[in-house]
């Protein structure tokens, strides 16, 4: 397993991406928006089966450009953004709902698309495709999922 | 003052047609003022994302063709743009303009579909049918270069599925000819009708701030005053190579984004008509990605890749493992950004401005719940 090393890169396409402890992660991100990458295009979280891999891709309207940001995280926890972008509010629900990362500070952590009792988070690489679970509406008109190991498909 | 305990909660949807498909909206009512709006999503959720994980790079095009199914060429667009830089495999240039072509045409697909929807929900019957009028010649257009109407899966790693031939040049050629006289037509139906002025002129008004705060892009950014296009920004297929202007507004209502959509309808035909001018002779696929080979196309690394989708800045994030299947897809959805900022738009608007606004927002669920 390769330790993870804070720094700068140049990816594929020759965007820059940023490497940084979790730690550091909202203040490099605020200090970027304060430079003028106002618009955060993307979160996404990559499960690396060690560990979980998280990207933010941030775009400036004045310079026509855009970088990464990319951290990674042992337990499954990252600091929340939603202070800087409120547009952070859903894409950290969506990533929480099918990724399964803990966004530390979130004002309201729930899953987006699948109902609150989903067992396990679909995007993360041991999960078992086996299991079949199935949704249903009760009176109050609340979504939720019943549960049901079997063979699936 | 009105105690929280005399508002109402008013559920729209998720079966109303005013709510494009399966929305739904908890709206705190008070009379006929919505005080606060929840959008409740997933009731499309398929998880393609997933789905894209187990499939080749080359089989997973159907799946951003079921995205937003009123403009099927322009995901798949979206999805090649990175899945081509990942694999290392490109398109000849002829086979570039016809994608240009294609997405051009699926951009004035979807937004006549928005238009036609549009005037259902403030009311209208007269402009559907101009619309879906103008809108049967594009997919003519369609069946005959893929032979599917609306999920065409038409553009294939390295190329398109199949050339040009002369009947469909006529077909755009006419099609680009016709077009603008009807674009007045229908545009002639909406701003010369009062109720529609009154009804759309200063509602839900957009701050630029917000706009950008919430992610809000295509449109309704464009409508808020920011001039951000990915085709100009970053330009992507042949789009550097056309003469057009992004349209923009700074009164961010209603009105705005209608205008600015109009006007991005012109844009396009106007790109068409330099694309089949410019349609160059040659291959239209990369023989490196012929049929036999394209299954055994391997991907490392990592690629985000964006380009505008009718709805707005479309983004695919691919990250590779050096395998035939990709690692993990991640696809940034413009709708689901523009319905996020319905908790602003909806806050202190009557009831029937909430449809008109929720209207102009134009969102395709294939899209935000994947």
């Amino acid at each position: 397993m390769m330790e993870f090393q804070p720094g700068e890169e140049r990816g594929k396409d020759g965007r820059r991406i940023i490497k940084v402890r979790k730690e550091d992660l909202v203040s490099t991100l605020s200090k970027l928006k304060s430079e003028g990458y106002i618009h955060l295009s993307l979160i996404t979280g990559v499960d690396r089966k060690d560990f979980i891999e998280v990207v933010y891709h941030l775009h400036s309207f004045e310079r026509n450009e855009y970088i990464s940001v990319k951290t990674v995280t042992y337990n499954s926890e990252v600091p929340s953004v939603t202070s800087l972008w409120k547009s952070a509010d859903w894409e950290e629900r969506e990533e929480y709902d099918l990724v399964g990362i803990r966004f530390i500070g979130h004002p309201n952590l729930k899953r987006l698309f699948l109902p609150e009792n989903w067992v396990g988070h679909p995007l993360r690489k041991d999960y078992d495709l086996k299991n079949v679970q199935y949704i249903n509406v009760d009176e109050e008109g609340e979504d939720y999922a019943t549960f049901d190991p079997g063979d699936g498909w | 003052m009105v105690a929280m305990s005399d508002w109402v909660e008013l559920n729209i949807g998720p079966h109303h047609p005013s709510t494009h498909g399966v929305l739904r909206l908890k709206a705190r009512v008070e009379g006929e003022m919505v005080r606060e709006v929840e959008p409740v999503i997933g009731y499309l959720h398929r998880n393609a994302e997933k789905l894209c994980e187990n499939t080749f790079f080359c089989d997973n095009i159907i799946y951003f063709d079921r995205m937003d199914y009123v403009g099927a060429p322009g995901m798949e667009v979206g999805y090649l743009e990175a899945a081509e830089k990942l694999l290392g495999v490109f398109p000849p240039e002829r086979a570039v303009w016809i994608r240009t072509i294609m997405a051009e045409l699926s951009r004035i697909a979807s937004h006549l579909i928005w238009l036609a929807a549009f005037g259902l929900e403030l009311g209208m019957l007269t402009p559907f049918f101009y619309c879906f009028d103008l809108r049967e010649s594009i997919l003519t257009i369609f069946v005959e270069a893929s032979g599917s109407r609306l999920l065409t899966n038409y553009c294939s790693i390295g190329g398109v599925y199949q050339d040009f031939n002369e009947k469909i040049t006529d077909e755009v050629e006419k099609f680009v000819q016709d077009a603008p006289k009807k674009v007045e037509e229908i545009n002639s139906l909406f701003i010369k009708n009062d109720i529609f002025i009154s009804r759309n002129k200063g509602i839900g008004v957009l701050d630029k701030n917000v706009a950008i705060e919430y992610g809000v892009t295509g449109h309704m950014l464009r409508a808020s005053g920011v001039e951000y296009d990915v085709r100009k920004a970053e330009p992507y297929l042949a789009y550097s190579k056309v003469n057009f202007e992004i349209p923009t507004s700074t009164k961010g209502d209603n009105l705005a984004r209608y205008l600015v959509r109009i006007e991005e309808i012109r844009q396009s035909i106007k790109i068409i008509s330099q694309s089949i001018k410019k349609l160059p002779e040659g291959p239209f696929f990369n023989p490196k990605a012929k049929k036999s080979m394209m299954i055994r196309l391997r991907g490392d690394g990592e690629v985000y890749a964006r380009t505008e989708s009718s709805k707005g800045e479309f983004g695919v994030y691919i990250v590779g493992d050096g395998g035939v299947k990709p690692y993990r897809v991640r696809v940034r959805s413009p709708s689901l950004r523009n319905l996020s900022v319905m908790r602003e738009l909806g806050r202190n608007v009557m009831i029937a401005d909430l449809v008109s606004i929720l209207g102009t927002t134009d969102l395709v669920f294939g899209e935000i719940d994947r």
